[in-house]
């Protein structure tokens, strides 16, 4: 085909859904490829973080703490790993493009946003699941966990709710970085150990007080990992915070606002970045 | 320039340029929250789950045990972080690793200089987290009984150490991509474990613990811990052979190893960057 | 011409820019009062110099920035009111960036930013082996961004801008930092385009005067955020064509002030460069009768004259017409 003829070659107009995807496609191949290219995400993302999760379960070996409570550990540092990759891997990645230069590009084109920010999270999910499955079958492993899921729908279900409340809430937290640069960057930044203990990332979330439990529930990894530990961990019930019913019927409608609100203000904010000219600056 | 002068400056420029940017906040609210925040809730964690094991018996050694040796780890990913994250930073963000790289002061004093200003900040919270330890957790420490010169050549020590160590890391982060995640704080992390910042060695499986007696986080730990709280630090059997003289030979000579290991691994990687052409990439991905 | 001709229209656009330097507030009008038409077929040139407003004009027309008052409508649309629709139809390149990952290759990179316009893989594969081998880099497809020199990821950047065959491009500096040959291929890549693409529209800023004089349609002078002129690089150049311009090359001025030169009566202005040989004076005359002072004032001043040459009017002159001054002012030149 002649070259003038290639580039006029008509092309359908690709529908929102269609669009959405390959978008989604389109940003997650860097994260997956990179994977193959450098090799030295397996010894920073996947080594080091188990051996981090070790040391709390030392630490409750040195307390003499029931086994229960090493499960507890094992299954959060498991979910840690999704934590991270929403903040350092989606949320403040926007700070990283903008500063590339790649924002205004992702901003200018017809992909929506949220695609994007979805594109860039799947990507990292390769490397995120693989984490939370190393620490999950190599931690029960090494420190004996018994692991035993009494329900598997439910957990199915408890699990891609967190998910899909978390991501949504990552996709707020992204919307700051289209009007802030490291201000924003910093305020994701704080975010990570509050979170940890927040959530129960090594206890019982009910261990907390019940309303600063009741306050933690906003985050949807509290309501998840307590769900969770119920679902898998024998006798995990008796350290549970929430039936698990009203767990799972609270991360659906943490999913449904966290989504809506992250479509809201990635709208407002990008309207907004573009009268005070802040899209394309960037604020080192 | 001679050497010790190119040192100098190049320290002097990285400290000034890393306060810089660590102070670079819109708000000093922010700044003030962001560094007394993030510490607290990383303690807090390591409270709660003590405390609901132990049944809040914090009058236990093994409290001021965990305590003070999770609140001088905070140095390890602070120092880490700061001075190997430089690399990153300028490499990827800023875009100046280039320029700096070929400036006639020394680039590993820049480094070294940048991990100041995060040593500062780390400074702060730690006071904070004493703070909060003995107001609010009966932390068992006599600010009388302290052994003021040796706390502080300890602390000297360490944090010299402590830098080498980021040093060798920044040399390794001269060969990476940019991941999305701190690397420094990754390894303080996972350094967590062996270094009997949190638990006494001895509760390792016996496979581990040559780890941890190879490092020398935990013989900076258990000086601290002896010039803060002698009796307490003692109660634990890790290095009850050891005494205090003895740690702190030990510890300077191990800081000395680690600082010719760190510039020679530095060295080592920053040739090869520049001979696979790597000094200047940008491979965020 | 009919609303439908219409690619790019700009009503009374003003963009202001608040000062947020440390102890400095105010208000940097970026752009102010600007009224432009492109039509579709155009290939519209926008010369100014740095901080002229070009930049700015384009991130409003590319629906990045909002304008602070004023209306601007790309290809009917309002850039405000319906952003989404404009999108799909438009590509922006700005030279003297790079885009996409240096962890991935040239074909990799442009694949991912086709299917951001929903563009199916064959269709991108195939556009983005002939639009690499239009810019002479097919051999380059698989090098990772990371090992491209500045030059080629430009290219790459620019190959980027065609792959989408948007119904209007804008091309921010272009050739910036380009060597010649790379900046040549790049403007024959555009004609080239242009050419097979008959309803395409392309907005070019510049400040390279021989590229908007080779290229464009027509060319916009925009200068302190206000369009100045706009029409025909012939048209603008007939303006001119009642002054008398000349080249002089000369030998040191040996303390001759180029604004002594200026005084003189019949003469205009008088742009004043150093070159590598000794001085060029391009001098804007009424008439030719004003050169004859001219010359005596420099041989008086014991200033050797090395070449004497009447020409033509350029883009250039009319650029230091309007504005004063050239558009490398800074670079050893002087207007007075």
């Amino acid at each position: 085909m002649r070259d003038d003829r290639v580039l006029a070659e008509r092309v359908p107009k690709a529908r929102s859904a269609r669009l959405f995807f390959m978008t989604v496609i389109g940003r997650a191949y860097p994260r997956i490829i990179a994977l193959k290219r450098e090799k030295s995400w397996l010894a920073f993302d996947i080594l080091l973080p188990l051996i981090g999760v070790a040391a709390y379960v030392f630490v409750y070996r040195a307390l003499d703490a029931p086994e229960a409570y090493i499960g507890f550990v094992i299954l959060g540092g498991a979910m840690t790993a999704f934590w991270l990759n929403v903040l350092w891997g989606m949320s403040s990645q926007l700070y990283w493009e903008r500063e590339s230069g790649n924002l205004v590009l992702y901003i200018m084109a017809p992909a929506p946003m949220m695609a994007i920010l979805l594109g860039m999270a799947l990507g990292g999910m390769t490397a995120t699941t693989l984490r939370a499955g190393v620490i999950l079958v190599l931690g029960s492993l090494l420190f004996g966990v018994e692991l035993s899921v009494q329900a598997w729908l439910p957990l199915l279900a408890v699990f891609l709710l967190s998910l899909a409340a978390l991501y949504g809430m990552g996709m707020m937290f992204a919307s700051l970085f289209l009007l802030f640069g490291r201000e924003a960057w910093h305020w994701v930044n704080l975010l990570q150990e509050p979170v940890y203990l927040l959530s129960g990332f090594y206890f019982p979330v009910r261990s907390l007080a019940y309303w600063v439990a009741v306050l933690a529930s906003f985050i949807p990894l509290t309501l998840g990992l307590d769900a969770m530990r119920q679902l898998v961990i024998p006798d995990g019930e008796r350290y549970g915070f929430l039936p698990v019913s009203v767990e799972l019927a609270g991360l659906a409608v943490l999913s449904v606002v966290f989504i809506a609100a992250a479509k809201f203000l990635l709208d407002y904010l990008e309207r907004l970045a573009k009268q005070e000219a802040r899209l394309t600056e960037s604020r080192k | 320039m001679d050497g010790l002068r190119r040192f100098w400056f190049g320290f002097k420029v990285g400290a000034w340029l890393g306060w810089q940017i660590e102070s670079n906040w819109t708000d000093p609210f922010l700044f003030a929250v962001y560094s007394v925040i993030k510490p607290l809730a990383a303690a807090a964690i390591l409270v709660v789950m003590y405390a609901v094991v132990s049944r809040n018996a914090f009058e236990h050694p093994l409290f001021t045990y965990i305590y003070l040796g999770n609140a001088f780890y905070m140095y390890v990913g602070g120092v880490l972080q700061g001075v190997s994250w430089a690399v990153v930073e300028d490499r990827e963000h800023y875009r100046t690793l280039r320029y700096v790289y070929i400036t006639p002061v020394s680039f590993m004093a820049y480094l070294l200089g940048r991990g100041l200003a995060r040593f500062v900040i780390t400074t702060i919270a730690v006071l904070v987290l004493l703070a909060s330890g003995v107001l609010f957790l009966h932390l068992r420490l006599d600010w009388a009984a302290v052994n003021w010169p040796l706390f502080l050549a300890g602390l000297f020590l360490g944090v010299t150490m402590l830098a080498f160590m980021g040093l060798m890391l920044a040399g390794v982060l001269m060969l990476t991509v940019h991941h999305s995640w701190f690397v420094g704080e990754a390894v303080g992390g996972a350094l967590f474990l062996f270094s009997g910042a949190i638990f006494p060695l001895e509760v390792l499986p016996q496979w581990l613990r040559p780890v941890g007696y190879a490092l020398p986080i935990t013989y900076w730990l258990e000086l601290l811990r002896r010039t803060l709280v002698g009796s307490t630090a003692r109660a634990f059997p890790t290095f009850a052979h050891l005494e205090t003289p003895e740690l702190f030979a030990l510890l300077a000579a191990m800081t000395a190893g680690v600082m010719l290991l760190g510039g020679v691994v530095f060295t080592a990687c920053e040739r090869y960057a520049r001979r696979a052409g790597l000094v200047d990439r940008v491979t965020n991905y | 011409m009919d609303r439908q001709d219409w690619a790019i229209r700009t009503e009374r656009l003003r963009r202001v820019y608040k000062v947020r330097e440390p102890g400095r507030k105010g208000e940097l009008v970026a752009l102010d009062d600007v009224n432009l038409t492109v039509y579709r077929g155009e290939l519209f040139g926008l010369l100014g110099p740095n901080g002229a407003g070009k930049t700015t004009l384009i991130k409003i027309l590319t629906t990045l920035l909002a304008p602070t008052s004023g209306r601007a409508w790309v290809l009917g649309i309002d850039v405000m009111e319906a952003p989404h629709r404009i999108r799909p139809r438009i590509n922006m390149v700005s030279g003297g960036e790079t885009s996409g990952y240096g962890l991935l290759t040239v074909r990799e990179n442009l694949w991912m930013f086709a299917q951001f316009y929903g563009i199916p893989s064959p269709v991108a594969h195939r556009r983005i082996r002939s639009l690499l081998e239009q810019m002479n880099m097919l051999d380059r497809m698989h090098t990772k961004l990371s090992d491209l020199s500045t030059g080629l990821r430009q290219k790459m950047n620019i190959a980027r801008g065609f792959l989408t065959d948007p119904e209007v491009l804008f091309l921010d500096e272009p050739t910036l930092g380009l060597d010649v040959a790379a900046a040549r291929d790049v403007r024959r890549m555009i004609r080239t385009w242009m050419a097979a693409h008959p309803g395409r529209t392309v907005l070019l800023t510049t400040h390279y005067m021989h590229e908007a004089e080779e290229l464009c349609d027509r060319v916009a002078i925009i200068h302190g955020g206000r369009i100045l002129a706009c029409d025909t690089p012939t048209n603008l150049k007939r303006r001119l064509q009642r002054e008398a311009i000349f080249q002089i090359r000369t030998g040191p001025m040996n303390g001759l002030n180029p604004q002594t030169l200026e005084r003189l009566p019949g003469v205009r202005r008088i742009l004043y460069r150093v070159t590598p040989t000794g001085v060029r004076l391009d001098c804007y005359l009424e008439d030719e009768a004003a050169l004859g002072p001219l010359i005596s004032t420099l041989t008086e001043h014991r200033v050797r004259l090395e070449a004497l040459e009447k020409r033509e009017p350029t883009l250039e002159d009319v650029f230091v017409h309007m504005v004063g001054h050239g558009l490398d002012e800074g670079e050893g030149t002087h207007a007075g």
